[in-house]
């Protein structure tokens, strides 16, 4: 288990990037949601040990990593959200610089490089200056590297960033196998991404966590306040200022709009819809407004 | 227009906010300084047979003045001739490829923020040649027009020049700086080479970019018609040749004359015609090299276009052979080095092979103090690259969170451009040892050790590559000069070899432990 206990970070005497952080996450997968700026990538940035907190501590099997950061890091994964690589160096060879860098040797590593080159759907491009690659390409390296030294937590920033709606399902269900015996920790914008594999959502909104719960409680939390409407095209910036709108489909004449109100709604023709996650996030945030 | 001047205010602000701009200042202000060289020193900075002009405002004017525009010409390129670089990296130059702006604006505007930032050094030079004036003292009158129009025609209109020729080798060179640099260093050795040209002053003002020829034909002729002399030519930069007596004369400066404005406009204008010949050619920030179409037999192309185009990502971590783990640093080391081996062009292979087999066989006398330090300073980019890499194409993320980078990742760096540093140096030591010369070759290794060291702190210091590439450009400058002071391979002869080397490796030692902790704060703090 990972135990995050009242983390702090300041960047500037002002700006506080995380206030009070506190939360225990499990094996499995946990969703993290929030707007730019919540502070998911430097929360995730201390996890993977290369951003120190102001104040907290991080426990793991019963280490501080804050104080003794090599004790996570022969066991993480890290994929960031704007790495880089090597221009002059060919998939295999990269790969072959991190393993080392993760302290992996012997004679496994190469069939390891190997395997993982093949899973990616990369060998046949390996031995190519990964400076060639395209965006999806670079990107499948980056998820190589991340599985190289069998994570036991793996840190997931924006992972399906490049990747073709196969690819992304396809690397759905390796998250979901993995999840069987890591922790994954799971940032994304695709709120789709998150909804289809996360055992555990933790939405983020200025530095705090305002919510932590399975998917399940999450949504129940939005419940009966989700409803859609019709409106004339006319009509919606007006609808805009009184309600909070969540989405718009634009039909022939008229717009489809989904929007958060109370159960006892107001307006005569609105009809009452189920709540996704994607629906349960945007009614935590804007209510935590 | 006003858009114009707002894009260079911009790019201005942004190569000069950085701590390795503000170090160049600092260096900046060092060199003006010794610009103007204390009576008993023993060196000058411009020489002529053992005289030395008296520090007037003339003087201390004009060769400060000359000074800026021969150190600043070589020093300055190295610090501008990335600005389209900077731009293809950020991406940023993608966003201006798809704006109105021609290519000719947005080179212009290159040029123009390339000229901001070496008038800026000028700037300081220029009020620190002043500032020496009255610390240097020496009671002459002091005599502005003898600060102003030497800096207004000498490095004003030369380093005009430096800006546009800097374009001119990003765009048709783009990222071969090695090349740029050699092709630079040539042109400007033949420059310098007119300065002490003998034709006329009428003529060699239109062929002499730095306009100097006027300035060491009047010293000259002075000199020869006091002192009944019949020299021919005069030297520039800093000389050092032990002779600490020197014969003063008083030199009242240039009449300048129309024609040699004129020759200076006519300069600054053939910098704006190359800038803009160059937007002809310039890429536009479209890179990308035309592929190769591989040679298919066309029953491979039958079967291809029936064939899936690629099979999905599937991968099972249960397959994974199991983890052996190994926290050596050889893995490193190998890769580092192929890093450092493949950085660049290929082709500067040829000159690095022709130097190292020049060293073999070179008298060892020029192969020790000329060719090794030359050979060594050909391989900048790589040095520079050494601890900058990371953060240049972002794998820092990876580094920093790898298994104990500090005591690992840093080391083998280090460990790998020593290394390298030694298989170029290979000739000298193998000679030196033959020859018995056990001192030198602890020196060798130990100047080695201390481009290494000096390259992968001053990257982690300044984040960048520039500061490095120029001090390492003054410091082979200097050497190749045979300033004492910066004799760090132990080449040069003078009895304060065993203080030196003492010297050089406290300065190994404090530059490795800077590395450490800086690299320590940064791994913490991304």
């Amino acid at each position: 288990m990972l135990s995050i206990n009242q983390l702090n970070k300041y960047y500037h005497s002002q700006k506080l990037a995380l206030s009070n952080y506190s939360i225990d996450i499990h094996k499995g997968v946990l969703g993290l949601l929030g707007p730019n700026g919540a502070g998911k990538s430097t929360l995730m940035k201390i996890i993977a040990t290369i951003s120190q907190p102001s104040s907290g501590s991080l426990i793991f099997d019963g280490i501080d990593i804050v104080k003794n950061p090599n004790a996570i890091r022969k066991v993480l994964g890290y994929l960031p959200q704007d790495f880089g690589v090597y221009p002059n160096l060919n998939a295999y060879e990269f790969l072959a610089y991190i393993a080392a860098m993760k302290g992996l040797g012997g004679t496994g590593l190469k069939r390891r490089i190997e395997l993982l080159l093949d899973g990616v759907n990369l060998t046949a491009d390996a031995k190519r200056p990964i400076g060639s690659y395209s965006g999806g390409m670079k990107q499948r390296v980056g998820i190589a590297q991340a599985l190289l030294n069998d994570p036991k937590v793996l840190i997931l920033d924006e992972p399906t960033v490049g990747l073709d709606p196969e690819e992304r399902m396809r690397f759905r269900q390796l998250i979901s196998d993995l999840a069987q015996d890591c922790i994954i920790i799971l940032s994304s914008h695709i709120v789709s991404d998150i909804d289809t594999i996360a055992d555990e959502v933790a939405i983020m909104q200025e530095g705090k966590l305002i919510a932590h719960a399975s998917q399940y409680e999450i949504i129940k939390q939005a419940e009966g306040k989700i409803y859609e409407v019709l409106l004339a095209h006319d009509a919606l910036k007006q609808f805009k200022n009184q309600y909070k709108v969540i989405d718009t489909a634009r039909q022939l004449n008229q717009v489809k709009v989904r929007y958060i109100d109370q159960p006892n709604h107001t307006i005569d023709s609105a009809v009452p819809v189920i709540a996704t996650l994607e629906d349960a996030y945007l009614f935590l945030t804007q209510n935590n407004v | 227009m006003p858009y114009i001047f707002t894009m260079i205010k911009a790019d201005y602000l942004q190569r000069t906010r950085s701590y390795s701009f503000l170090i160049v200042l600092a260096v900046t202000v060092l060199m003006a300084y010794a610009f103007t060289p204390d009576h008993h020193a023993n060196y000058t900075t411009l020489s002529a047979l053992g005289y030395k002009g008296a520090y007037n405002s003339a003087w201390v004017g004009y060769v400060t003045s000359i000074m800026t525009a021969v150190m600043l010409s070589y020093a300055g390129f190295l610090l501008i001739n990335s600005a389209i670089k900077k731009d293809m990296e950020t991406e940023v130059g993608l966003i201006i490829a798809t704006t109105p702006i021609s290519n000719f604006k947005y080179l212009l505007y290159k040029l123009v923020s390339n000229y901001l930032l070496l008038l800026t050094i000028t700037a300081i030079t220029f009020f620190i040649s002043i500032a020496m004036f009255f610390f240097r003292g020496t009671g002459y009158p002091f005599v502005w027009s003898d600060f102003i129009l030497p800096y207004l025609f000498f490095p004003v209109p030369a380093l005009f020049i430096v800006a546009s020729l800097a374009i001119v080798a990003e765009v048709f060179l783009r990222n071969r700086t090695i090349l740029q640099l050699i092709l630079y260093f040539a042109l400007c050795g033949i420059c310098m080479s007119l300065i002490n040209s003998k034709s006329g002053p009428q003529t060699n003002g239109f062929f002499d970019p730095f306009g100097l020829n006027l300035i060491t034909k009047s010293v000259v002729r002075h000199i020869n018609t006091h002192f009944n002399e019949n020299l021919e030519s005069v030297s520039f930069g800093f000389i050092f040749n032990g002779q600490k007596t020197f014969k003063v004369f008083e030199w009242g400066g240039l009449n300048w004359s129309a024609l040699f404005i004129l020759s200076r406009l006519i300069w600054i204008g053939l910098g704006i015609v190359l800038v803009y010949v160059s937007s002809l050619f310039f890429h536009r920030f479209d890179c990308s090299a035309p592929a190769k179409q591989p040679k298919r037999k066309s029953a491979d192309l039958a079967v291809s276009e029936f064939a899936p185009v690629r099979k999905p990502m599937q991968l099972s971590i249960a397959e994974l052979p199991a983890l052996t783990f190994n926290y050596g640093i050889f893995s490193f080391i190998k890769t580092e080095l192929r890093l450092l081996l493949r950085q660049g062009n290929q082709w500067i292979w040829l000159l690095n092979a022709g130097l190292w087999l020049a060293m073999c066989f070179a008298p060892l006398e020029i192969a020790y103090s000329y060719l090794l330090p030359i050979l060594l300073f050909m391989q900048v980019t790589r040095w520079s690259e050494l601890a900058t890499k990371e953060k240049a194409n972002r794998v820092h993320y990876f580094a920093y969170a790898s298994y104990k980078p500090l005591q690992r990742l840093l080391p083998a760096q280090m460990l790998s451009g020593l290394i390298f540093a030694l298989l170029l140096s290979l000739p000298i030591i193998m000679r030196l040892i033959l020859i018995g010369h056990g001192f030198a070759v602890i020196h060798v290794i130990n100047g080695n050790a201390f481009i290494v060291l000096l390259a992968v702190a001053l990257g982690i210091t300044s984040g960048g590559k520039k500061l490095f590439e120029i001090i390492f450009f003054l410091l082979t400058y200097s050497v190749l000069n045979k300033v004492p002071v910066t004799d760090y391979l132990g080449s040069l002869s003078h009895p304060h070899q065993l203080s030196f080397l003492l010297t050089v490796l406290s300065l190994n030692l404090a530059l490795l432990i800077l590395s450490l902790v800086m690299r320590a704060y940064q791994t913490k703090n991304m």
